[in-house]
């Protein structure tokens, strides 16, 4: 399969890479590009400009100060959960980088660009071929969506596996621009829009992930329910967060929506004290929360009933019951 | 736009003439004729085109071959030193751990990369980073035989 033309860059500066993604709307920065070499193969990606960030040093790094986890953007996902104090303070995050692809996948990708993987569905991720017996949906330019058909945008669901682990434990992500450097929390990067995925500004990359002190001295797990071990996105994927008391408990899913999302309202009822009663509620909230819709061979309904058994699974675990 | 390049492969230097859309598997395949790294699936969900890229395992087709400039790339043709096979070849042919042959380059350099990153893995962790490597011939046991056989040999060593 034939890439697309495309112009290559290989910027040796972050501003020299910002100003090119500012000034070219068609151009897309490339990592690992195990995710965005299959969309061009597919030819649901078509960027006039690719930006190759990996010329960039010091966009690979992980270090701790303060107590702060700090992760270069760059990073692979097979270096993080290589890392001794990774493995063993936060093993969510380093259950979700093995977690991804296969070997080669987490060798190749990059914290970065698994986070900013583009959504998935089924009537997206074919080849032209496959997309040429239907009318283009909204995510490869089209103007209607396949699965919710009366709906005005596009429901592709974000299934990376990186996401939740870092929800859970509230990171922070460092987005570089020529104007300047700005922190926000993970969770605002995702917009909940199907066709336009991530709230990048024009010309901003994200270069830092920052993990928070307190996740550290908690307990944290991803869980990925699919199909097969390896080369695989998940079915559902779930992580959990819990307070060395376990009195403040998180939770977040990934492929089960338009962004990963946090159960906020199940959280809020796990909160002071595990009760069994607690279990089957916060399994009610979930539901009521988080609503797949069918872009993936697996239907919305098993989708929910693996949210429930994934929740069961993972508060029992933290609780030691 | 055609960019002249110079790729290191296998220790030699190739001079090559590319396009930023050529993917580093079908200029290794196409214009430097190393047939041994093989295409199968071409989207990075099988394993066949599997190479070493500063010693680790890459999948070949999801590669821009320019990216790999300034890099040692390292492909099955590599493997051999002096007209002696590698052990891990060595034992995939002992062990009879190949039918049709296909996905057997990948397999051994994705097995490479992993027995040089830990030196005496377990039967799990043998499995887990070969999981990424597709065999239709369902020779799995025998290629688990023979990786494991090299992992012994090696931790002996060690």
């Amino acid at each position: 399969m034939r890439l697309p033309k495309f112009e290559y860059v290989e910027p040796k500066d972050l501003k020299e890479a910002s100003s090119i993604l500012s000034k070219e709307v068609g151009a897309r920065i490339l990592a690992g590009g195990t995710d965005l070499l299959v969309n061009m193969k597919h030819r649901v990606e078509t960027p006039a400009v690719i930006v190759n960030l990996k010329k960039i040093p010091e966009l690979s790094f992980i270090r701790t100060e303060n107590g702060v986890v700090r992760i270069g953007a760059l990073t692979s996902l097979k270096k993080i959960y290589n890392h001794p104090y990774i493995a063993e303070k936060l093993p969510g995050l380093a259950s979700a980088a093995s977690s991804v692809g296969s070997y080669h996948h987490q060798t190749m990708g990059t914290i970065g660009g698994n986070l900013c993987q583009q959504n998935r569905c089924k009537y997206f991720n074919q080849s032209r071929w496959w997309r040429s017996s239907r009318e283009l949906c909204f995510k490869a330019g089209g103007e209607l969506c396949h699965v919710v058909k009366k709906k005005s945008i596009c429901y592709s669901s974000y299934c990376g596996d990186i996401a939740p682990a870092l929800l859970v434990m509230n990171a922070k992500a460092v987005l570089e621009s020529k104007e300047g450097r700005r922190e926000v929390d993970l969770e605002s990067l995702f917009t909940g829009d199907g066709k336009r995925p991530l709230s990048f500004m024009r010309g901003e990359i994200l270069t830092e992930i920052r993990i928070p002190k307190e996740a550290h001295e908690g307990f944290s797990m991803y869980t990925k329910f699919a199909n097969r071990e390896s080369l695989d996105f998940p079915i559902v994927g779930a992580s959990l967060w819990a307070s060395p008391d376990r009195k403040n408990i998180r939770l977040a899913f990934t492929a089960v929506d338009r962004k990963p999302l946090r159960a906020k309202k199940a959280e809020q009822s796990l909160r002071g004290g595990f009760h069994e009663e607690s279990l089957e509620e916060a399994v009610r909230l979930v539901l009521e929360e988080v609503k797949p819709v069918n872009t993936s061979l697996y239907s919305s309904s098993y989708k929910r009933e693996v949210m429930g058994f994934l929740v069961k699974s993972m508060i029992t675990k933290v609780m030691g019951r | 736009m055609k960019h002249a390049v110079a790729l290191s492969v296998n220790g030699d230097t190739y001079d090559v003439l590319i396009s930023p859309n050529e993917t580093l598997l079908d200029v290794l395949r196409e214009k430097l004729g190393l047939m041994g790294t093989k295409k199968g699936c071409d989207l990075g969900a099988c394993g066949a085109c599997t190479v070493l890229v500063e010693g680790e395992a890459h999948l070949s087709c999801l590669m821009l071959a320019i990216d790999a400039v300034g890099r040692e790339v390292v492909t099955i043709e590599g493997l051999a030193q002096g007209g002696e096979l590698h052990p891990l070849q060595r034992a995939f042919v002992e062990k009879g751990a190949l039918q049709c042959g296909f996905c057997t380059p990948g397999m051994i350099l994705t097995a490479k990369a992993a027995l040089d990153e830990e030196a005496k893995p377990t039967e799990a962790s043998i499995k887990k980073k070969m999981a990424g490597n597709l065999c239709r011939c369902t020779g799995y046991k025998k290629i688990i035989e023979a990786v494991s056989s090299v992992a012994a040999l090696s931790g002996k060593e060690g």
